[in-house]
């Protein structure tokens, strides 16, 4: 049976998607047994929720884990979800606690990462800009520039930026997911953006 | 308008959900203060920067690693088993939960419910000729059983003092330290 299940799965996985169903939908269809459904949420939210992890680790590795964890917990807790709130808002509220959790268990290894370096030592990998240098490199340089701008910032800002400047949610969603009031968001999302100005005033 | 409250405006400002006083008061504090529009300004670059960023890609092992995970996982709760919970509970607990239930209230009337002795209650006073009592039987039947209550209302009758009945309360009372 269990078996049975897990070759349906692998092999839906191979095929390209062919779903028109909603989020919510989807979920509803998974929840009454239907497999591929399962797949679709997976094929459609693993590169979200991996954008919105990896700045939090800057390892490719460890935030594919979270990721995995995340979908893992899907297929566990299926039935724990209600339409009473989007599924992409539960998803990420998923994805987000095991961050926290992994981020807490790090802090406690007192690991050594980028953003505890000093600003003198994050320079190491910034290519020198040049007039004829490459367009690819200094896309390269700036999105490097930017990930280092966001990994400086302090959690609560980096979350609410990634979500809200690069993931493009609204500041409802933003605030089911991170679970504090929207005008918190709002200011919390004005104050982030000015402390990223601040990293990067030395962009034109 | 003062820096601060400038700086608090700044998002709103950006993504036009100011007010028309409120935009025309930061939009006066921008033109007096050129510093302040282009901080504006690097602030919206930041912004398209932001959503202009190439978006990352899973590696193309993920699916394969999360089919294994699926697979090895011991998970806690057969889904099978969630379908048929009660209030949230497996059989099991719920089971459990009700045996908790029903202990808890039959314990409660244990304790709640008054003693009432159904015996005296059912029995029914009679006069000497056989007739119902008119009396209150519940005054009557606690007098007739009590010996005591019946000496003692018999000495209330009698006013000679010498008369009454010496009770011998040595086999009642015991002393601890005999």
């Amino acid at each position: 049976m269990k078996q049975n299940s897990y070759n349906s799965l692998a092999m839906s996985l191979d095929k390209k998607s062919t779903f028109l169903y909603t989020d919510e939908q989807l979920i509803g269809r998974f929840q009454a047994g239907d497999e591929r459904a399962y797949v679709e949420l997976v094929n459609r939210y693993k590169d979200r929720l991996f954008n919105f992890i990896f700045p939090f680790f800057g390892d490719v590795e460890q935030s594919e884990d979270v990721v995995q964890d995340t979908m893992l917990r899907l297929y566990e807790k299926k039935h724990y979800y209600k339409e009473i709130a989007k599924f992409s808002t539960w998803i990420y509220t998923i994805a987000r606690n095991l961050a926290n959790t992994e981020l807490r268990k790090r802090k406690r290894r007192k690991t050594t990462y980028l953003s505890q370096m000093s600003k003198e030592e994050r320079q190491y990998d910034i290519p020198a800009i040049q007039d004829d240098v490459d367009q690819d490199l200094q896309n390269e340089f700036m999105r490097n520039r930017i990930n280092q701008a966001i990994d400086a910032l302090p959690d609560h800002f980096k979350t609410v930026i990634i979500l809200r400047d690069i993931q493009e949610l609204s500041y409802d969603d933003i605030s089911n997911i991170v679970e504090v009031p929207l005008g918190t968001i709002k200011s919390r999302i004005n104050r982030a953006r000015l402390q990223l100005q601040a990293e990067l005033q030395d962009l034109k | 308008m003062n820096r601060y409250q400038f700086e608090d405006l700044i998002s709103e400002y950006i993504e036009n959900e100011l007010s028309l006083a409120k935009r025309k008061k930061f939009e006066a504090y921008l033109k007096a203060n050129p510093d302040s529009a282009k901080l504006v300004n690097a602030i919206k670059d930041n912004i398209d920067r932001l959503n202009q960023m190439e978006a990352l890609k899973t590696s193309e092992s993920f699916n394969e690693r999360l089919l294994e995970k699926i697979e090895n996982h011991n998970f806690t709760i057969d889904k099978d088993q969630v379908k048929n919970m009660i209030f949230g509970l497996t059989p099991g607990y719920a089971t459990l939960m009700m045996g908790f239930v029903v202990t808890f209230i039959f314990i409660s009337l244990q304790l709640l419910m008054p003693k009432v002795d159904n015996q005296k209650i059912k029995n029914v006073h009679l006069t000497d000729n056989g007739t119902p009592a008119i009396t209150n039987p519940s005054i009557n039947h606690g007098i007739d059983q009590d010996q005591d209550m019946v000496h003692a209302l018999d000495d209330s009758t009698k006013t000679d003092s010498t008369i009454r009945l010496k009770k011998d309360f040595s086999k009642k009372i015991q002393f601890v330290n005999d």
